[in-house]
């Protein structure tokens, strides 16, 4: 078997998590490579946790929060689109391709878009292969 | 009964050894009822390769407490830092080149290779390679002593701070806890603080902060809230005497870091740049991010950047 | 007092839309238990079929959701669907109510809407639910966000229903046994102190009428037709195609007033309100799904009077393209026989066009069908002519009869926000009403001594549950079991056929208590919908309620790994890891409570004010009213008639004189706010009075109510020219009978003076009308009077209307021009000269008038902005405050415990200002009805080990919840941390997601929780 790609997906509770929950009664199927964890907001999500998912085995790290504008808590997910800019960033500091991380904006009632959004990030991680934790840019 | 300790210096400039004396005159009674410093480099005549470094084996007397400065940038400082591990049953890690690479770990940044080329090959000197004869070969980056043996106790600080040092040492003489700050600079830092919303950028430190020198820091508004890239609230405490506030901050200076990240695993530019733009503040502000590594850059953290081979993008 | 005894403190809510939920929320959340009786198989109403709203283009499923799943688990709210009125007796107070329910065939408490019922299900046919674009099943789910969330079968297509023996698959498949064939309609008979009656409105039909070839021609469809196509879960999943033949839509044009403003097509006179916005929202959102897209809008009016309105057609037609028409289009017709469609009409040059279109939408109206007229019957409350609920303007939700009250789009043509309004507005009318009996009948639930487990080693047991075949079918639950069994400081792993039902809960609770389990992980289906059983289940083993993790193995798993059952099972065995490792890290959370001060405050004294502040009192609550001028009535006083035509100074000397003597208002005149301490239960203002006196009062809510004030024109010589006045001016000119008036035989309305204009683009709603009931006054005295109202869009909105052709009856000219083509105004000294454009004659005319009356704008009070920094509530651009929600919290402010009412918020007539004045008062009474508040225990915590006061938190917190503080600790050195105050925090994490140092984090979602369950998910 070929190369598995683990990805971790933070999902925002009121948004991208319901649209999961949406996404499985309408019985629309992804990639089962995608674990969500949940999140009260996606401005929630410390970068911390997005490094250290790949520095402990994760080939890819999702942020999948509200619509601009439409966020539960005012503007959590501008918050967090701040900080994505800013991990996209430093990815490369870090020493990790910067597309192994990926925000994106899902409503409650975007199954379909969240699936897409899973479907995309798996195929993307599977072209680019494992995160070589020794040395984890190829250098 | 003293116990005994040793002192070994690997990657270091010797400032952490000069905090130590700068213990001053608590230093006395240290070293005549406590402890019992039966190797010390710094100090007396015994080094680990004999006096005059004529020695084949490393020679560390056997001890209840190692102190080790300095990080491990070539072979010998490995060896000698092993040989530390071995004899000591307690070893500390002392300053932050050996908590956290300190200043020589900015080298990780370039690497090795990179480093002498912009270092010590110019226009007017031979090509020449990363030497390694006659001298102690270079090790690949520069590490922080906790990467290559285990450290019981991390004294952080550039320079430590000698009363923490005094307090660390007795401790342990007396067999109980030390006593260490655990929280960030901003945990002693008195100055007045509203909140970081405001600021849009940060600037480099050019000019002077905004505050009065006649009158006490706690009527200075917040560095940071001032718009200059203060790394307090990312930086571990401990460069205060008891009861001061932060050595730079106290004359109107930035905190530039130098007792590493508050949590022994933290990450200070990841921290500080998330700090930044979480609260709204243009972090592309911050002109050279990496050098918020300056002091932490071992641990992997500090990584050479290089092109990257163009993917295909899925 | 006997009699006041007699009230009963429960409430019928007939009608489950939007209107019928907000009332029945506010209603129990005050204290009253609600009958919510809805006669489709859920609740959710015609705003669950919408696509997105207007004006903020929120997905309108997305926000409304919350509010079904809030309703359906209120303890105080029963909802009986499938139900209807069937027959009222007794009297205000007391009535006795019956309701017929259909039945459902379906058990509500076995459905666990697996969907293999509707999947097996032979017999197909058109759904309702998508306005009849797509089909469904005989056995179905309303929709996929339904509350309460279970199937049911159609009777009238299901085939064992109509021929026992036929068929009968669902019965078969249904692992739950919920199917019930032998199901029968049930009669209840209720007691109530008072309906609120919300049924909602009914769209206009054009199929009858064959309205532009609507049912002849399929790609001429409706506007609700458009919302399904443009849903992601409707029949084309967003995908806009015609429905002739599939192909993409590339020309889209859009039917105004089909079924308003129309008697003789359509026999509705009045204006639906809505379809204006309804339709820019459509082209923009069709615009978005199709790159290129070309939309039309024809009309004959833009009405987009509400809040943000103008300012969203503004973004439509000069940044999104869509092209707006205004004319009546007089034909579309068939181009070829492929579905193309050509439309003609004649353009504002006069020249005839004819233009072709893939799809034409028609914007249908709203209207009251006639069961819900049946209804009204059967009640006995009067309707108006146009057959919406007669109400006052001064009591915009009683009805004729005492003790019944309506809201929403039964009682007139209106928007969500309006509607939402009025939901809650009718809650504070039957709050008053019934104050006397609040409480009375709410229940309560009391749960057993919670077990200590603090310090205790980890004892976890784990629940998997088959879901029937849901989970169990696919994914190999035994392995899942026994790779639980291996997990660190797991006790006890047992597996459950349903682990939602009823006898399961017994079964986890024997559990807890013989195994001594301390933390429990639940491996079904989402903690969404589910977590709040299971925290109950928790409670009632004495175990506290956050101990509980449900890891989704059914939505997130089985549901969408259908093929792959390997990896499902290996996906099973991480999420049971990954919620094991997560609760390892859980600890027992107390509930939070708010002490409440039961006393409100009312920030204005006109007509919202009063109104507002009335309402609490009668409620029961002390109120303190703070005025700053000394006379009550605010711009009121300068109003004579309603658009109704009551008459203002009486109604408001009233309500003035019922404050007055109301022993629970404290009045404040000459008095404004100059301080502000506190949050939401326990506010702290500072009063200063016109002596300069201060004082301080306490108070649980606050309600903005500070009004505006009218426009002074630069404009049309309003300065220089003497007989040019605002409408106002005119208003007491007119009133005094000033010989200026008496005499003049020509008067020119100038409407739009300082609204809808680059410096206020916005509509400031009432001077339309206005301007048509004083030009109808005028012709009334004198008929020979040349009255001319110059307009860019005549808004008389809703049953406005009928003034609008009252007005146009009487011949008074009606000119429209346009922004770039304002009116010239001058004058000689004599006469006045009005010069302009006209786009009927295409020449240019002049009129010599009289007097000239500028409909000068509403603006916002310069003083909001103080009264906006002390409560911390946000302005919007204009001046105006700034609801929390422009569609479903339109009086609350984003600052818990504040609402705002009146033209404080917005422009608005009399009848909508005292509305919203209400509704402030019902969503106020919400938290004054209790001594103190519960909230849920997801909030920041600040650990004072790691957090040492840097701040970097503080301006991050939306909710201004997190402040610094110095304490002075051990030693001299004063130590800083910040403190959250849990009133205000709402457990974003914004904060923990910025910490760098751990020094606060979200119960329940602690940084160090979620990194355990990032890396439980890494392992293996």
């Amino acid at each position: 078997m070929g190369f598995e790609p683990k990805i971790i997906a933070f999902c925002c509770n009121w948004c991208s998590y319901a649209a999961a929950d949406l996404a499985g009664t309408s019985r629309i199927q992804y990639p089962h490579n995608v674990r969500i964890i949940r999140v009260m907001c996606s401005g929630m999500v410390h970068p911390e946790l997005v490094l250290d998912a790949l520095s402990h085995g994760a080939d890819g790290v999702m942020v999948i929060g509200c619509h601009l504008g439409e966020c539960h808590y005012q503007d959590g997910n501008h918050k967090a689109l701040a900080r994505s800019d800013m991990i996209t960033e430093l990815l490369d500091d870090m020493g990790y391709e910067n597309e192994r991380y990926s925000i994106s904006w899902v409503s409650s009632s975007e199954p379909d878009r969240l699936a897409r959004a899973f479907t995309n990030m798996t195929e993307r991680i599977r072209k680019m292969g494992p995160v070589d934790l020794q040395n984890p840019a190829g250098q | 009964m003293a116990v005994r300790a040793v002192l070994e210096w690997l990657n270091s400039c010797s400032g952490c050894e000069i905090a130590i004396l700068n213990i001053g005159e608590a230093l006395i009674p240290l070293v005549s009822e406590h402890l019992d410093i039966v190797h010390a480099p710094i100090l007396m005549d015994h080094k680990c390769l004999g006096q005059c470094g004529e020695g084949s084996e490393i020679e560390i007397p056997e001890a209840d407490i190692g102190i080790v400065s300095g990080g491990v940038a070539n072979t010998e400082h490995l060896e000698v830092l092993l040989a530390m591990r071995e004899k000591c049953r307690l070893l500390i890690a002392l300053g932050t080149c050996a908590t956290h690479g300190g200043i020589p770990a900015l080298m990780n940044g370039q690497g090795l290779g990179e480093g002498i080329k912009g270092v010590f090959a110019t226009s007017g000197t031979d090509p020449c390679s990363v030497p390694d004869v006659g001298v102690p070969a270079a090790l690949d980056r520069v590490y922080a002593c906790d990467e290559k043996v285990r450290i019981d106790l991390f004294l952080p600080g550039c320079p430590p701070n000698p009363a923490l040092i005094a307090e660390v040492l007795t401790a342990v003489a007396q067999g109980r806890d030390p006593v260490q700050p655990g929280k960030s600079v901003c945990d002693t830092c008195q100055v007045l603080r509203e909140g970081k919303g405001a600021v849009s950028k940060v600037r480099r430190f050019l000019v002077n902060a905004d505050y009065n020198a006649e009158e006490p820091v706690q009527r200075m508004r917040c560095l940071l809230e001032q718009g200059f890239m203060c790394m307090g609230p990312v930086t571990a405490a401990g460069c205060a005497a008891a009861g001061l506030p932060p050595s730079c901050i106290r004359v109107g200076v930035p905190c530039r870091g130098c007792f590493g990240p508050v949590r022994r695993d933290g990450n200070q530019m990841l921290d500080m740049m998330n700090a930044l733009a979480s609260n709204g503040i243009d972090f592309k502000s911050v002109v050279d991010r990496r050098s918020l590594l300056r002091f932490s850059g071992a641990h992997g953290l500090l990584r050479q950047i290089r092109t990257r081979p163009v993917r295909e993008r899925g | 007092m006997i009699l006041e005894s007699r009230k009963i403190g429960s409430v019928m809510v007939v009608g489950g839309g939007v209107t019928g939920i907000q009332a029945a929320l506010d209603l129990a959340d005050a204290g009253y238990f609600v009958y919510l009786i809805e006669k489709s198989g859920a609740i959710g109403g015609a705003m669950a079929q919408l696509d997105k709203t207007f004006p903020t283009n929120d997905c309108a499923m997305c926000i409304i959701a919350p509010k079904l799943v809030e309703c359906g688990r209120n303890l105080n709210i029963r909802i009986m669907t499938l139900s209807e009125l069937a027959g009222i007796s007794g009297t205000a107070g007391n009535f006795t109510v019956t309701v017929k329910e259909q039945p459902r065939f379906v058990d509500l408490d076995k459905c666990i809407s697996c969907g293999l019922c509707a999947e097996k299900c032979p017999k197909n046919v058109p759904d309702a639910y998508n306005a009849g674009t797509g089909r469904r099943k005989a056995i179905f789910l309303k929709y996929p966000q339904a509350v309460p969330l279970k199937y049911q079968i159609d009777a009238e297509s299901c085939l064992q229903l109509k021929r026992p023996g036929s068929c009968g698959l669902c019965e078969t498949v249904c692992d739950a046994a919920a199917i019930n064939f032998a199901d029968t309609e049930k009669t209840h008979t209720l007691s109530v102190g008072a309906l609120v009656l919300a049924p909602g409105f009914e769209p206009f039909d054009p199929e009858p009428a064959g309205i532009w070839g609507f049912g002849k021609f399929p790609n001429v469809i409706t506007s609700l037709q458009l919302e399904r196509y443009l849903s992601a879960t409707g029949p084309t999943e967003g995908n806009l195609a015609r429905p002739s033949d599939g192909k993409p839509v590339r020309r889209i044009a859009f039917l105004q007033c089909v079924g308003s403003r129309d008697e003789n097509k359509c026999g509705k006179g009045y204006c639906s309100s809505i379809c204006c916005m309804a339709a820019i929202k459509g082209a923009s959102v069709a615009k978005e799904h199709v790159p290129g897209l070309a939309a039309a809008i024809f009309y004959m009016d833009m009405r987009t009077h509400g809040k943000g309105f103008d300012q969203y057609y503004e973004k439509a037609k000069n940044e999104l393209g869509v092209r707006f028409v205004r004319c009546r289009v007089h034909g579309v017709e068939p181009q070829g026989k492929n579905g193309d469609l050509r439309l003609r009409y004649i353009n504002e040059q006069g020249r005839q066009v004819e233009e072709y279109y893939d799809m034409v939408v028609l914007s249908v109206g709203l209207g009251t069908p006639a069961n819900m007229l049946d209804m009204a019957d059967l009640v006995g409350i009067q309707m108006t002519p146009s057959n919406f609920a007669a109400t006052s303007d001064f009591s915009p939700v009683a009805t004729s009869k005492e003790g019944v009250f309506t809201c929403g789009t039964f009682a007139g043509p209106k928007d969500i926000p309006q509607s939402v309004i009025e939901g809650s507005a009718a809650a504070a009318a039957v709050a008053g009403f019934l104050a006397p009996a609040r409480g009375e009948m709410v229940r309560k639930l009391s749960w057993p001594q919670e077990r200590e487990v603090r310090g205790e080693p980890a004892r976890t047991g784990i629940f998997i549950c088959h879901c029937g075949s849901n989970i169990a079918g696919l994914i190999d639950v035994v392995a899942v079991e026994r790779y639980a069994a291996t997990l660190a400081g797991v006790v006890h792993v047992q597996r459950n056929i349903f682990a939602c039902s009823e006898d399961t809960q017994q079964v986890l609770i024997n559990a807890i208590r013989e195994k001594g389990l301390n933390r429990i992980v639940i491996a079904a289906c989402t903690p969404r919908t589910h977590e709040y059983l299971f925290r109950a289940t928790l409670r009632a083993a004495g175990l506290n309620e956050y101990m509980v993790e449900i890891a989704n193995i059914r939505n997130h798993t089985s549901w969408v790994h259908p093929g792959n059952p390997q990896a499902a099972t290996a996906k099973a065995c991480d999420l049971v890891r990954m919620a094991v490792a997560k609760i390892a890290l859980s600890v027992p959370l107390a509930p939070i409570t708010v002490p409440i001060i039961q006393k409100g405050l009312v920030i204005g004294g006109g007509l919202a004010g009063l109104t507002a502040a009335l309402s609490l009192a009668e409620q029961g609550f002390t109120v303190h009213l703070v005025e700053k001028t000394n006379r009550l009535g605010g711009n009121s006083l300068n109003l004579k008639h309603t658009y109704t035509g009551e008459h203002v100074p009486m109604k408001v000397a009233k309500l003035i004189d019922r404050v007055l003597v109301n022993e629970h208002i404290i009045l404040h005149s000459e008095t404004v706010v100059s301080g502000v301490e506190g949050h939401v239960g326990n506010f702290k203002t500072t009063l200063k009075n016109a002596n300069g006196r201060s004082r301080t009062v306490e108070h649980g809510i606050g309600i903005v109510a500070t009004g505006g004030k009218i426009y002074a024109p630069d404009e049309y010589g309003y300065k220089t020219i003497q007989r040019v006045v605002t409408s106002l001016e005119f208003d007491k000119l007119h009133d005094l009978k000033e010989t200026h008036v008496k005499r003049g035989k020509s008067f020119v309305f100038i409407q739009c003076v300082g609204s809808r204009d680059e410096e206020r683009m916005y509509c400031s709603k009432v001077c339309c009308t206005h301007s048509v009931q004083s030009a109808i006054e005028l012709k009334r005295e004198d008929s020979s009077r040349n009255v001319y109202i110059l307009y860019r869009d005549m808004r008389t909105y809703g049953e406005r209307e009928s003034l609008y052709k009252k007005a146009r009856q009487m011949g008074v000219v009606f000119i429209n021009y346009e922004l770039h083509g304002k009116p010239r105004v001058t004058s000689n000294g004599k006469s006045i000269d009005v010069e302009l454009w006209d786009h009927v004659l295409h020449r240019p005319l002049l009129i010599k008038a009289d007097m000239v009356i500028l409909a000068a704008a509403i603006v916002a009070n310069r003083d909001a902005e103080n009264l906006a920094r002390l409560y911390k509530i946000p302005l919007e651009q204009n001046g105006f405050f700034q609801e929390a929600h422009a569609k479903l919290r339109p009086v609350d402010c984003t600052t818990d415990g504040m609402f705002v009412a009146g033209i404080a918020h917005y422009p608005k007539p009399v009848d909508e200002s005292v509305a919203q004045a209400l509704a402030a008062s019902a969503r106020a009474a919400t938290i004054l009805s209790r001594q103190e508040v519960t909230l849920d225990a997801i909030k920041a915590i600040v650990d004072p080990a790691f957090c040492d006061g840097c701040g970097l938190c503080i301006d991050v917190c939306p909710y201004h919840a997190i402040t610094l503080l110095e304490k002075a600790a051990k030693g001299a050195q004063a130590v800083k941390i910040v403190v959250v105050n849990e009133a205000q925090c709402k457990g974003c994490g914004l904060c923990q997601g910025t910490c760098p140092k751990r020094g606060v984090s979200i119960a329940g979602f602690t940084l160090d929780q979620l990194r355990d369950q990032v890396r439980a998910a890494l392992q293996a």
